[in-house]
């Protein structure tokens, strides 16, 4: 015989299995400090490829004026600016990431609890048909 | 009322029988308009200009994920660029890369918006891109709308430049870099169009998450006019020439299609919002309910009666067929159409706990309830585990 509310919750959970529980369960798989530093690190590796590619194109347009000046401008003034703007950007973008992340891992965590509730129902519904 | 809401109704019939065929069609119409727009503005690499190779990508775009359409149309730009010049496509990919590295690796549902909004640039009627990105998406969304309009200018840059390009040699590698970087940088039009979408989505988005009357509705409202005063100061500022009258009928298309959008996506009867007020140890709830407006598709009944005995009945069409025999020799056969069917299915199924129903017109009408507060979410969470349920869907 069909359990209408058991079709009804398993029509659901496969229905978030398919969609956002995917996510959400890969996420579900880490600890938290785990997920939040992997994703932290990728986030610095690509903030200083961005820049190191907008740096490029900005050292590309400023090509002549920088070697007619090379021998006047103080290079280590100009490294260490260049420094201050990388470590901002890597920074900033890493500390907006740990945030991001953050939410993201609570709310992973939050949504998978709610499915494993359903799970136990699901199967309390399997038990009370035995 | 009535009548939309039952072709609303028959329209999302249709969409999950056909969904199967309706959204490889979408995708492949989406990719082919895509395609042969990026080839009719720039066209400048003749091998990809040819209707053939779009067919293909937009064939291929049609049964691959959404994201691959964005890979095709960054590929057919850069291509383009390459043609025209290889410092142009360098200046492009560097401007994608960076793009890609900070924002879209985490979020590639976004991308979307960065293929519709240049594509809808191109077509005159971007100002639907932030209303309808502020009352689907979240605040987020900000960042694809601006990468989007971005990318909109880098390609028009770069159609406005070819012939100045094109004179230029070989010697003048880095002249013709420094020229499509000052071109993007200094153009104000992109930045105050960057403003004004990214203004408008946050308030649209702020708005319609407000616990009041109408709040979609008001936030398109407020969305369309905040786009068109901060359009106008921004062409005030930096004269920037953008069209007035443009704006404002683009504008008023923006919201008439919000308006449909809002139909489609939230549709509730305010007239019969509920207030309720209660107490757990804890804490105190108040909260908003609103019921949704909904209706069944009329189904027809068609009653086949035969004088005939047949042994073997047809099957129908529709299919959930009852028939009976009798002896005179006369068989009734009651068929039931499919939309009576998926109805009574899907009513179940979106039923709430509070479920109340009532009947006008001969029409069984649901209603089901939108909780707009968020005290609902933890009224829910203490209240009853059915409430739970719904959290993660």
């Amino acid at each position: 015989m069909l359990n209408e509310e058991r079709i009804i919750l398993m029509t659901r959970m496969a229905a978030y299995e398919e969609g956002e529980g995917k996510k959400n369960v890969k996420i579900g798989n880490y600890f938290r400090s785990d997920y939040i530093a992997v994703q932290v690190l990728k986030a610095v590796i690509c903030a200083a490829l961005a820049f190191v590619i907008v740096f490029g194109i900005y050292m590309l347009c400023n090509y002549e004026t920088f070697l007619r000046e090379l021998y006047t401008m103080d290079l280590f003034v100009f490294a260490r600016d260049v420094l201050t703007y990388f470590c901002g950007t890597v920074v900033g973008y890493g500390v907006l990431i740990y945030v991001v992340c953050t939410w993201k891992y609570a709310r992973a965590k939050k949504s998978l609890k709610c499915y494993y509730h359903n799970l136990k129902k699901l199967n309390s519904l399997y038990n009370e048909m035995q | 009322m009535t009548v939309l809401l039952e072709l609303r109704e028959r329209l999302k019939l249709i969409y999950s029988k056909y969904e199967v065929f309706i959204l490889p069609l979408a995708k492949f119409f989406l990719a082919f308009v895509t395609l042969t727009t990026l080839n009719g503005r720039m066209g400048y690499m003749t091998r990809i200009d040819d209707l053939r190779i779009v067919l293909i990508a937009a064939l291929a775009c049609s049964f691959l994920p959404v994201g691959m359409l964005v890979v095709f149309a960054t590929i057919f730009s850069l291509m383009h660029m390459y043609a025209l010049s290889m410092e142009v496509a360098l200046v492009g990919l560097c401007m994608y890369l960076v793009m890609y590295l900070l924002y879209f690796r985490f979020s590639p549902r976004d991308s979307l918006v960065v293929v519709l909004t240049p594509l809808l640039c191109a077509l005159k009627i971007p100002y639907i891109v932030p209303l309808a990105a502020g009352l689907l998406c979240g605040p987020s969304s900000i960042v694809s709308v601006g990468c989007g309009v971005a990318v909109f200018y880098l390609l028009q840059i770069v159609t406005d430049s070819a012939q100045n390009i094109r004179t230029m040699g070989d010697e003048d590698a880095l002249a013709k870099v420094r020229m499509m970087v000052e071109s993007i940088l200094e153009n104000k039009a992109m930045l105050v169009v960057i403003a004004a979408f990214g203004i408008t989505v946050l308030v649209v988005y702020l708005i319609r998450r407000m616990s009041v009357n109408y709040a979609w509705t008001i936030a398109m409202i407020a969305g369309a006019m905040t786009e068109v005063v901060v359009l106008l100061i921004g062409d005030l500022l930096y004269d920037v020439n953008i069209s007035v009258g443009g704006a404002l009928l683009g504008s008023l298309l923006a919201l008439a299609i919000a308006k449909i959008i809002e139909f489609f996506r939230f549709c509730v009867d305010y007239s019969r919002t509920e207030k309720v007020q209660f107490e757990d140890d804890e804490y105190y709830y108040y909260v908003k309910a609103i019921p949704k407006m909904t209706v069944t598709v009329p189904s027809k009944t068609v009653k086949k009666i035969n004088t005939q005995n047949v042994q073997r009945t047809p099957a129908g069409r529709s299919g959930a067929s009852r028939h009976t025999e009798e002896p005179a020799g006369r068989r009734v056969t009651t068929e039931k159409t499919a939309a009576e069917k998926r109805g009574n299915g899907s009513r179940q199924a979106q039923r709430p706990q509070n479920y109340g129903g009532e009947r006008r017109n001969g029409r069984s009408v649901t209603i089901g309830n939108t909780y707009e507060n968020g005290a609902k979410n933890r009224a829910g969470n203490r209240s009853n585990g059915e409430q739970n349920d719904d959290e993660w869907l």
